[in-house]
């Protein structure tokens, strides 16, 4: 299945040459129990030739030039198989290939970046490729990234908040930018895709403090679809994707028909989420001195009665969702097609929280002619996603609750008729809850159309064309009186506009100089082109029910970029004895966004793979006997980030207004005529080795990561008339090491359990930035500095003794003794000698970037076709600053208070402490390590005589659950999340982030 | 069910058909030098009539929102205000003199924005020179470019002790304040020259499309003059400048919505400053209308930092949209009085005296200004140098309350001053220090 592809593409489709051909058939088996294998690649070593074994294990390889030749079996999970056979025109050779299970990946054919399918083996650098069943059997996912979290060695993959409808950040091999992103960019079917996940309004955070929105836009393909994905993780692999790859790529490929009878699949899941869990919240019926601040004008005094109200369970809920997919696929001798359509209801799980998609998709490849194969796909997405406000900002539902004494009591009002103001930051949570609307609504077309044409046999042409167009809507209302008693009520409708468009041209040939040496030729043209439009439309001063943009005070902007980029490449890949493969590849590239004086830039790429396990002289000696295979490769690579703004190259006027007149004035960022990409080189080694008869492999890469030129935004001297410019000055390394373990720890006909256990570990640095104090500071505590892990906790600390244990002071605070009081450290500025002043001091209290990650995936077949998997998913030594236990403690309703009120601790020792305790962030730091249970997965065949009787081929039931437990030290709601969504340096931090829910999912798929 | 195989012909002009698709996409789209569609450009705008008046009108708004940065440090500085509880440390150190650092934004701000403006007025005074206007619109984009390039820089002089004299793109070395203040009136100078030397009529363009409404030229750039050539000590020039201005005209900014009033804005948008009690409030003479006019003497006082200092909220500028004067008429009779009584003699310190008068006793304005309504001082309270100028010193604090000329008012004084500034001059930002290898000596 895996290479269904490529036949389709045309690459080893069958096609008339010479008329003096021969031909290949035979059957693919299982050698332990002789079952049929289907989807088993076979293929004509040293041409262009092959095709898939269908579902009898059958195939029949057609126009075979005559000759002696090797045949190449490969399947998933088996060992490679090769034949000898003499083939002459006229009768076709038979050859039966029994194959052995095998953990082995080396036979695995991937593409990577956009040369030709290639045999990992023959591949320099490692490539992780994750199977459609992976991602589409991944329990309770509507997104494609959610589905990969813990199937890849050496990408972090974190789920930022659990609202539904996306969010979700992949670093591959650490972060590669400070003001660019950190996304890697994605590409389904040869066509590039968007992934924004700019906010267009706020709902997360507060929008000055970070934009990053809730959602990202790969959450609208339905993961489904999908074939194959292939991750590249560097520029080792990525070159020729040029000065879009700094953080790697995604290629997507997704499924298409085959020549037959049609397949009719549906399926339907129905899941159930909660939250993992909920704050703990101050319970018993006594103040304390968190209420009598927090709640003024009611005379509270610590001490006293108090009625307490804890409202979560008005705001959480038991979400159920549902999923609806029908798929259609099959073909004739020269036409394949495949239709899908998908309906997904996904219920969050806070009230009113909630996320639709409707999704379509066809594909259909057309031979023309023999040599000539013309596909054309598309994919229709319409969603709608009613999001809720949290995070950092007074109107976020569940910061209302941190932020609130539980003696206040947030139910409607039946005498004023309405929902009291919370003391403290002004909206009602539940008010906020039933009255505000957030919806997001978005139109998209991803689609794309490519030929092949096949005019020798060793020579292949493919053009491309692909395009992903969407129109994105929000629709944030806040009506009057909400937030406050004079609040007048506001509507902001953003409309945002994105194509992408790209271009591609590519050639393939392959050269046998003789049987030993073969020289793989790839090169191409590629044109891209991404562009976007925002629309903004508000109002303010609105009248009751108003719930578009109208009322008293009205505004509107738009703002347009587009930024394309154009290149030409080549690879070689010079192939000895079919064991030793030399690589080497220039991108030579061109950005609008770069400086006219740096336009042109050249990404090359080296590499080797020596498939030593295979070398005679081994296979002879002792080595043999302890390896089953062996492979080494080593590759160098670069790549490039785009600049972080299209138009930095200019001086950029800005319009203003004066006195009721339009006026231009120059932007005091000035243009850059030199600016150029960011650029990546990476260089890894790295081995592939087999034991046990194939059933033990260790797949082991060591990188080492350098990105120079980053973009930061230089001062420059105000007497320019400009204070600052984006100039290429930055720095930063990731260095680390990825292992994959695979084992086949029982292979009988009857029971298989494999397992697969990954871990990768990162060192970022900021080697350089503009100047070596330069501290960045990007949204509360995340710092980049010099020296350290991008993305560092910076900030306030306790005084400690010469031993290191906290100062603790009676205090007196206005005319007050509190007793027994932290202090927060204080520098001393000496200038002269002389004391002058006494600063609070700042210290790095934490890195939110993990050691290390590691994932175990097992899996084990039982009799009857039942299939259970188990995906544990850890992240260690990464800290999270929990703004959220800061906040709840501040504020007094945290369980904590408790203490306090029973006189377990000094008063003020949490809530209202008075010594600034809630600026010593050191307190606030937490281990956020955590393994999660990320998956759990039974699959049970259902009887084929049951089946049979509704007229079906075949039926599954599946039982499967989600994030159903997480083990961790983190005192929050879950250590997962962050405030900042998918932003590059503000990373880990929990400030009433919604947990992500704990979900149980049954489905049923029915095969036609 | 589509053919099994499209015939050859089919598939030729196919393929054809693909190919020119393929090409023409190619090769339309491959251009690279794409413009930003946001904004002009700025050859477009250096090279066109209408985009040298829109830089001229971006000008007058950069300064007209730049006045809380020049204002600021010179209340601060001073004794004009005090800093609230919420506002920014550098504020409060600026106040107090205490943890100054020359990294704050506070620092920077008045530097940077005087730069700013006067890289506008050189792109209309470059417009000017290369393009053709019309004389009317030429000189009038001229005397309105060096006027505003003059203004800039003279609220620099009064703030920084070196500074640079103009712009320029590697960042400008600096020099002594007293070559600025001589760079200042060559400016006004040129301002008073070009519009001079043409008729209303042929001004009809500039005053319609360029000239900010509420501005009025002649008068400010006279008003400037009159100003500057005080501090120069040019004072028989200055006395000639002040007669020049019209006492029943304001020329002032001003902030129709959609744009506001910075001071308002920093004053009562962002609450970090208020009219300082003990210093402004409390030194009045009894009677003193003007205290009022500047400070809302009935409201209750203010949450200040640090806590013993007393704070009433502003009054002038509570307004969203209320205009900031570039200069008040009043301000001409205490300049004179000042050239006067420097001048010396019986008669001039006569002519002085009665302008001081003249301030002090004034209840009706004729234009929106404080009307202080007190006594006059007798002759023999006003009849040598030093008497004139303590009762200048005076007049100047609550008649021109947060102009930003407080401070240099304390440096020129001298004995007659009032108050000790927390700092005599801003040190020159850090930013220019660490950016600029030619400024900060």
């Amino acid at each position: 299945m895996t290479f269904r592809r490529f036949a389709m593409l045309g690459l080893f489709a069958p096609m008339v040459v010479t008329a003096q051909t021969g031909s290949v058939q035979g059957r693919v088996t299982d050698a332990a129990n002789g079952q049929p294998l289907a989807n088993a690649q076979v293929r004509i070593e040293g041409t262009v030739f092959g095709t898939l074994s269908d579902a009898s294990g059958a195939f029949a390889v057609p126009n075979v030039p005559p000759g002696r030749r090797t045949i190449v079996a490969r399947r998933i999970g088996y060992g490679e198989e090769r034949r000898t056979v003499d083939v002459s025109s006229g009768a076709p050779v038979t050859v039966d290939i029994a194959m052995t299970v095998s953990a082995t990946t080396l036979g695995e054919v991937v593409v990577t970046g956009v040369a030709t399918p290639t045999a990992r083996r023959e591949l320099p650098n490692s490539v992780e490729t994750v199977s459609g069943e992976a991602v589409r059997d991944a329990p309770a996912v509507s997104a494609i990234d959610q589905a990969l979290q813990g199937k890849i060695a050496g990408a972090l993959i974190s789920e930022n908040s659990g609202q539904p409808g996306g969010g979700v950040s992949i670093r591959l091999r650490g972060t590669n930018s400070i003001l660019g992103g950190a996304e890697p960019l994605y590409v389904v079917d040869g066509v590039i895709i968007d992934n924004n996940a700019e906010a267009l309004v706020s709902l997360g955070a507060n929008a000055t403090r970070g934009g990053a929105a809730l959602s990202n836009r790969l959450a609208d393909l339905d993961p489904a679809d999908v074939e194959r994905i292939e991750v590249l993780k560097g520029a080792a692999a990525a070159a020729l994707y040029g000065s879009r790859a700094n953080n790697g790529v995604i290629q997507i490929f997704t499924r298409r028909g085959r020549a037959g009878e049609a397949r009719i699949t549906a399926s339907t899941e129905v899941s159930m989420g909660e939250t993992p869990e909920k704050y703990q919240l101050v319970s018993i019926p006594t103040a304390g001195v968190g209420d009598s601040i927090g709640l003024p004008g009611r005379g509270i005094r610590p001490g006293q009665p108090l009625e307490r109200f804890d409202i979560q369970d008005q705001i959480f809920r038991t979400a159920y969702s549902t999923t609806q997919r029908l798929s259609l696929a099959g073909g004739a001798t020269n036409t394949t097609y495949y239709l899908a359509g998908s309906w997904q209801d996904e219920a969050g799980i806070v009230r009113n929280n909630d996320y639709e998609r409707l999704n379509f998709r066809g594909t259909v490849t057309q031979q023309i002619r023999p040599n000539v194969d013309l596909t054309v796909h598309g994919n229709i997405i319409r969603s709608k996603a009613d999001f809720i406000t949290e995070g950092e900002q007074t109107v976020g539902v569940l910061t209302s609750i941190i932020f609130t004494p539980t003696g206040f009591n947030p139910n409607f009002d039946t005498l004023t008729g309405r929902y009291p103001y919370n003391p403290i930051l002004g909206p009602n949570p539940l008010e906020i809850l039933n009255r505000y609307e957030a919806p997001e609504e978005l139109a998209r077309f991803v689609g794309g159309a490519e030929g092949t044409w096949t005019p020798l046999p060793s020579l292949t042409l493919k053009y491309l064309v692909g395009i992903d167009d969407y129109r994105r809507e929000v629709r944030f209302l806040q009506p009057p009186l909400v937030n406050s008693a004079t609040f007048t009520g506001s509507i902001q409708n953003p409309v945002q506009f994105s194509r992408q468009f790209n271009n591609d041209l590519t050639a393939n040939h392959i050269w046998s100089f003789s049987d030993r040496v073969r020289l793989n030729t790839g090169a191409g043209f590629r044109f891209t082109s991404n562009s976007n439009e925002v629309l903004r439309a508000a109002a303010s001063d609105l009248p009751p029910e108003q719930t578009l943009v109208g009322g008293a005070i009205q505004s509107a902007s738009q703002e347009r970029s587009e930024v394309r980029t154009m290149g030409l490449f080549i690879e070689e890949r010079l192939s000895f004895n079919e064991r030793l493969f030399l690589t080497g590849g220039l991108n030579f590239e061109a950005s609008s966004a770069f400086g006219e004086d740096s336009r042109w830039q050249s990404f090359p790429r080296v590499g080797v793979s020596w498939v030593v396990g295979e070398e005679p002289f081994l296979q002879e000696g002792g080595l043999g006997s302890v390896f089953t295979s062996l492979r080494l490769r080593a590759a160098y690579g670069q790549t490039g980030g785009q600049p972080p703004g299209a138009y930095f190259r200019f001086a950029n006027f800005a319009n203003t207004s004066f006195s009721g007149r339009a006026g231009l004035v120059e932007s005091t960022i000035r243009g850059n005529p030199e600016l150029k990409p960011e650029r990546q080189r990476e260089w890894e080694i790295g081995l592939d080795a087999g034991w046990w008869r194939e059933r033990l492999l260790l797949e082991a890469t060591y990188y080492d990561k350098r990105t120079t030129d980053l973009v930061l935004n230089v001062p420059l001297p105000a007497s320019s008339g400009a204070l600052r410019q984006f100039q290429n000055i930055g720095v930063l390394t990731n260095k680390g090491a990825e292992f994959t373990l695979s084992t086949i720890n029982v292979a009988r006909p009857s029971f298989t359990w494999r397992s697969r256990l990954t871990y990768a570990a990162n060192r970022n640095r900021i080697e350089r930035l503009t100047a070596s104090s330069d501290t960045i500071i990007v949204g509360y505590l995340n710092a980049v500095v010099e020296g350290q892990p991008i993305g560092v906790f910076y900030g306030g600390v306790y005084q400690r003794d010469a031993s290191g244990n906290r100062i603790h002071r009676d205090t007196t605070i206005g005319g007050n003794l509190y007793r027994n009081m932290p202090r927060r450290l204080r520098d001393s500025v000496v200038v002269g000698g002389v004391v002058t002043s006494r600063p609070f001091a700042n210290r790095i209290i934490g890195d939110p970037n993990p050691d290390f990650t590691m994932a175990l995936l097992n899996t084990v077949e039982l009799p009857r076709g039942i299939e259970l998997s188990v995906l544990l998913d850890g992240r260690f030594g990464n800290d999270v600053a929990n703004f959220t236990r800061r906040i709840t403690e501040f504020f007094g309703a945290d369980k904590n208070i408790e203490k306090e009120i029973r006189g377990d601790t000094v008063p003020f020792a949490y809530a209202r402490n008075p010594v600034g305790r809630i600026n010593i962030y050191e307190e606030y730091i937490e281990d956020g390590s955590f393994v999660k249970l990320r998956e759990v997965a039974l699959s049970i065949p259902i009887s084929a005589s049951l089946v049979r009787r509704i007229g079906a081929n075949g039926a599954t039931i599946r039982l499967a659950g989600r994030n159903l437990h997480t083990w961790t030290d983190y005192t929050g709601l879950d250590p997962e999340v962050n405030l900042f969504s998918e932003s590059t340096v503000a990373r880990g931090v929990d400030f009433a982030t919604l947990p992500l829910p704990r979900t149980f999912s049954a489905g049923l798929n029915i095969n036609f | 069910m589509m053919p099994k195989v499209v015939t050859s012909a089919g598939a030729r002009r196919l393929v054809r058909l693909c190919t020119a698709a393929v090409l023409a996409t190619t090769i339309a789209s491959c251009d690279l030098d794409l413009e930003n569609p946001n904004a002009p450009t700025e050859e477009e705008i250096v090279s066109s009539r209408d985009g040298i008046i829109a830089v001229a009108v971006g000008m007058q708004g950069q300064f007209a929102q730049s006045i809380d940065d020049w204002l600021v440090t010179s209340s601060l500085a001073t004794d004009e205000w005090g800093t609230r509880s919420i506002a920014l440390i550098s504020y409060i150190s600026l106040f107090t003199g205490d943890n100054f650092d020359v990294a704050y934004d506070v620092v920077l701000q008045p530097y940077a924005r005087t730069y700013q403006v006067v890289n506008s007025a050189n792109i209309v005074l470059e417009g000017v020179q290369t393009l053709t206007l019309g004389v009317g619109l030429e000189a009038g984009l001229g005397a309105v470019a060096n006027l505003f390039k003059a203004m800039a820089l003279g609220f620099a002089y009064q703030q920084y002790e070196e500074l640079a004299v103009d712009v320029d793109p590697a960042g400008a070395p600096t020099v002594p304040r007293a070559q600025v203040l001589d760079s200042v009136i060559v400016l006004l100078e040129r301002a008073r020259a070009a519009y001079g030397s043409v008729s209303a009529a042929d001004l009809t363009e500039f005053n319609a499309r360029a000239l900010g409404p509420g501005i009025n030229l002649a008068n400010t750039v006279d008003a400037m003059l009159a100003r500057y050539y005080l501090f120069d000590g040019r004072y028989a020039e200055a006395i000639t400048a002040a007669d020049r201005v019209d006492q029943g005209v304001l020329s002032e900014l001003r902030y129709p919505a959609p744009t506001v009033n910075p001071v308002r804005n920093l004053a009562f948008g962002l609450n970090y400053v208020g009219g300082l009690l003990r210093g402004f409030a409390r030194q009045a003479q009894p009677g003193d209308a003007r205290v009022q006019y500047w400070v809302d003497t009935l409201a209750a006082t203010q949450a200040a930092n640090p806590p013993d200092t007393l704070l009433k909220p502003l009054k002038k500028y509570s307004g969203v949209n209320e205009p900031f004067p570039l200069y008040f008429p009043d301000e001409m009779k205490l300049i004179k009085a000042e050239a006067l009584a420097r001048q010396g003699g019986a008669a001039n310190f006569a002519a002085a005296a009665a302008l001081v008068n003249e301030v002090r006793t004034d209840n009706v304005a004729q234009v929106d200004e404080p009307t202080a309504a007190l006594a006059p001082l007798l002759p023999t309270e006003l009849d040598t140098e030093a008497e004139l100028l303590d009762a200048i010193a005076y007049e100047r604090r609550y008649e021109l309350y947060e102009q930003g000329l407080r401070w240099e008012d304390t440096r020129r004084l001298g004995t007659a001053r009032t108050t000790t500034p927390t700092f005599e001059f801003l040190p020159l930002p850090r930013q220019e220090c660490v950016t600029n290898p030619v400024a900060c000596g």
